[in-house]
């Protein structure tokens, strides 16, 4: 060949590289991630991104309809005892896994029992748990020590949560996540192949049994109208917003605040917010230090910082933020003003004068945060000038996140440090009411509401509990909420049935293109 | 040349132990724990202390690096944690992008670079020379997250000709079609390097261009651009061998920033993710691979010198 055919062959090649471009058919969802989650195993891992692509592979006994009230999934119906201890739940018939294995009870028996063992939120419910057994071939019994009140929206909550996942794959499993050869489940998709950095693919599952009913929320009819779902880790933002806008990609998560104006009035891209705000926490240390059991001089810190210019500073745009002092939004049942008059008081001279009664004499409290988050970072920066004008001596400690989940692990290392909150539909599942989260949160006081808290059923009753916990949570400040944010996506307006907002994690059964 | 050759390649056995022995101890010093970091938010101190010692992760730092390198010896890197697959799997899907995408960008260098290189020196002085010296200093300062963005903005976003982002592999569907992925992210990538064998093929054109086998080829009538491709270009290639050797190690190894903009699935980010993340056993077997490329590259370099240059003898 000589130099200019083989030029020409090139300019050919060249072109036809380009124009198939277009090929890619509709049959494909792609969906731009920030990131790769550490495994997809719904009971151990509490990864948002991790629910985002698992929930359409696992499902529970339970979910969430779009007013965060748990409804059967898996479930068919249940019954409980009189005095509360005992639930038999029976089960769809006809549920088939990805293997092709029928779902039984002897799979959910042992799914729950790893859960309640190793699961990140089982020991929650498992605590309390006498046994569970198999009743019968779709038949469950579930036995309490004493009546658990959240035990439905434990169940239903699939992320940290009790995915059903087959006997033997349960058999050989411990507290590390399962393999991605064992990510066998029941959802309208199933695992096809995970590329390290490249993508996650999953396929429709074509021997899905949908539940009945219309589509509301996470409940109702899923219906798997991809052939695929592909999920690509695309770190920069730049380019996630590009390639959506090139066509390259249906669906984009985890957008900044600073370009929702722009991208809201681009008729070339849908944002979608999600319903669920997440909320930074300063946790406080309760195990060592000088804030270890100074509940006085946490309330001064507490006085001393005004959330919202650090919300204006790290978030942006009015609309995505709430500087709201609740730990659930306004709208949901759990919303409560009790406590919430000391959320962001920004009062210097007070914080100062409460410090010194505090018996402060500036010693240097040790403040950990991540730069993986800008957000948090933006916020500590804030923070810590606030403490500084009412005379806290802070040392700022700037780490990258893996250190961070290290140290906090370590009572000396630190005073606080900051992380954030996803939502969750029950407060029992908020981190600080977890007594091993490090912060170490176990009061006297604390132990008693949280016990009248579980024990009860009564949805009003738990209400007025949750306002005591809250104003707890204000009064002895084992963490510090930093205030609501909302998150949102971007989509292709090519997509169908989305609809306006998410629940927490996006979902893509009944959704087209 | 094959006991050079030999002598060479046996001379990167006690170079890799020490790199490896390296690498070993600053990862090892850096706090985080991968089991931490797997297990996540909510596991107790006793489940982390549990994992780390399945992981080997408990043991004495010098017993661990023995029981790596036993295993490395028998063709073993391990086990991602992360992943969860075998190392030379991960690094192979890394590989497979750093390398198509370094030959590319090697090709742009050489189509771009040589001849605007050589058309500078023998213009030397005139505008021609002016315009391509301000063209390269111009390239080799942007930088590549600025133009890589605006590539993808305007031939991506904008004309619709390439796609802006990712890199299916050429055995998924669309084959070796699917390496117009890699256009714009070798292109950003061209532009400084292009720029640097620019200026370099000027700069040795030009000191060749002073010496006397010059000089005389010129008085014996010889037509100038006889002169100046086989008696000036020949003679300075010799050091631009040498760049175009280091610039595709880097080019596999250091194309970071350009991978995270492209989003591709390349070594580069591979290594700084696995860092993030904690996972020894990627960091340690990527590390081990690019030393190696380096020193095979520094090899084929020397073994490239003696065919280039008859006055280099290799002992």
């Amino acid at each position: 060949m000589n130099l200019k055919t083989w030029s020409k062959s090139a300019v050919a090649g060249l072109a036809l590289m380009a124009l198939s471009g277009t090929a890619w058919a509709d049959g494909m969802m792609r969906y731009a991630t920030v990131g790769e989650p550490p495994s997809l195993d719904q009971h151990v891992v509490t990864s948002d991104l991790a629910t985002t692509i698992a929930h359409h592979m696992f499902e529970g006994l339970y979910t969430f309809n779009a007013a965060n009230a748990p409804v059967g999934l898996l479930a068919a119906g249940e019954t409980i005892s009189d005095d509360g201890k005992t639930i038999t739940i029976s089960l769809r018939e006809g549920v088939k896994f990805h293997n092709g294995q029928d779902m039984t009870s002897a799979d959910v028996v042992a799914s729950l029992n790893r859960w309640g063992e190793h699961g990140s939120r089982g020991g929650l419910l498992f605590g309390n748990v006498a046994g569970v057994e198999a009743t019968g071939d779709h038949e469950v019994t579930i036995t309490l020590n004493e009546p658990f009140g959240p035990w439905k929206n434990l169940m239903a909550f699939i992320n940290g949560g009790p995915a059903i996942y087959p006997a033997s794959v349960m058999e050989a499993a411990g507290k590390e996540p399962i393999a991605p050869e064992n990510y066998i489940g029941t959802g309208p998709y199933k695992f096809s192949e995970w590329q390290p950095n490249r993508h996650v693919e999953l396929v429709r599952f074509e021997d899905y049994a949908s539940p009945d009913g219309a589509a509301d929320g996470y409940a109702g009819e899923r219906k798997a109208e991809f052939d695929t779902l592909r999920f690509i880790p695309v770190p920069d933002v730049g380019t996630r917003v590009s390639g959506l806008k090139a066509g390259d990609y249906d669906y984009a998560e985890s957008i900044p605040g600073d370009l929702y104006a722009d991208l809201d009035a681009d008729n070339g891209v849908t944002t979608i917010l999600n319903g669920g705000p997440i909320f930074g926490l300063v946790f406080m240390n309760s195990k060592d230090g000088p804030l270890q059991d100074n509940f006085a001089l946490r309330r001064a810190i507490q006085t001393a910082i005004d959330k919202t210019p650090a919300l204006q500073v790290a978030i942006g745009p009015e609309g995505l933020w709430r500087a709201n002092g609740s730990f659930l939004p306004e709208g949901n049942i759990w919303h409560t003003d009790s406590g919430a008059e000391n959320f962001s008081m920004g009062n210097a001279e007070k914080a100062k004068s409460m410090a010194k009664e505090a018996g402060y004499d500036g010693e240097p409290i040790k403040f950990m945060v991540s730069t993986n988050y800008p957000f948090h970072y933006d916020k500590a920066i804030v923070y810590t000038k606030q403490l500084a004008q009412a005379g806290f001596n802070i040392d700022l400690q700037v780490y990258d996140w893996a250190t961070l989940i290290e140290k906090r692990a370590q009572p000396d290392q630190w005073d606080l440090f900051f992380t954030h909150h996803g939502f969750v539909p029950d407060p029992i599942l908020i981190s600080v009411m977890n007594d091993n989260y490090p912060g170490w949160w176990t009061t006297d006081e604390k132990a008693a509401l949280k016990a009248k808290f579980t024990a009860s059923s009564d949805p009003a009753e738990r209400q007025a509990i949750w306002s005591e916990i809250q104003a707890l949570i204000y009064e002895q400040v084992p963490t510090m909420k930093t205030g609501d944010v909302y998150t949102y996506n971007i989509a292709s307006p090519d997509l169908k049935g989305l609809g306006e907002a998410t629940l927490i994690w996006p979902h893509f059964w009944n959704v087209s293109k | 040349m094959l006991v050079y050759t030999i002598k060479r390649l046996l001379a990167l056995i006690p170079t890799l132990l020490a790199a490896s022995i390296l690498v070993f101890l600053f990862i090892h010093l850096i706090p985080g724990d991968p089991a931490a970091i797997l297990l996540g938010d909510t596991a107790t101190p006793e489940e982390v202390a549990a994992l780390t010692r399945e992981m080997g992760l408990d043991e004495p730092i010098w017993k661990q690096y023995l029981l790596w390198l036993g295993n490395v010896l028998q063709g073993d890197l391990g086990t991602s944690v992360f992943f969860r697959e075998p190392v030379l799997k991960v690094i192979g899907s890394g590989a497979e992008t750093s390398i198509l995408l370094a030959t590319m960008t090697m090709v742009w260098i050489v189509l771009f670079g040589i001849p605007i290189g050589i058309v500078s020196a023998t213009k030397h002085g005139t505008w021609v020379d002016q315009v391509t010296s301000g063209g390269a200093m111009l390239f080799a300062s942007i930088p590549t997250f600025w133009l890589g963005l605006y590539l993808i903005l305007i031939f991506a976003v904008g004309l619709g000709w390439f796609p802006s982002s990712g890199f299916p592999s050429v055995s998924d569907d669309g084959g070796w079609t699917n390496l117009r992925y890699l256009i714009l992210p070798s292109l950003t990538l061209a532009a400084p390097n292009a720029a640097l064998i620019i200026r370099l093929v000027r700069a040795s054109m030009l000191d060749v261009a002073r010496e006397d086998h010059v000089r005389t080829a010129r008085a014996k009538g010889l037509h100038p651009a006889k002169v100046a491709i086989k008696h000036i270009f020949r003679n300075a290639l010799i050091a631009v061998a040498a760049a175009f050797g280091f610039t595709f190690a880097a080019l596999v190894s250091e194309a970071v920033v350009t991978e995270t903009v492209f989003s591709l699935p390349g070594i580069g980010r591979l290594v700084v993710q696995s860092i993030l993340r904690r996972d020894y056993p990627v960091i340690q077997g990527v590390i081990l691979v690019i030393v190696v490329l380096y020193m095979v590259i520094n090899l084929l370099v020397d073994l490239a010198y003696a065919r280039l240059d008859p006055r280099v003898s290799l002992k």
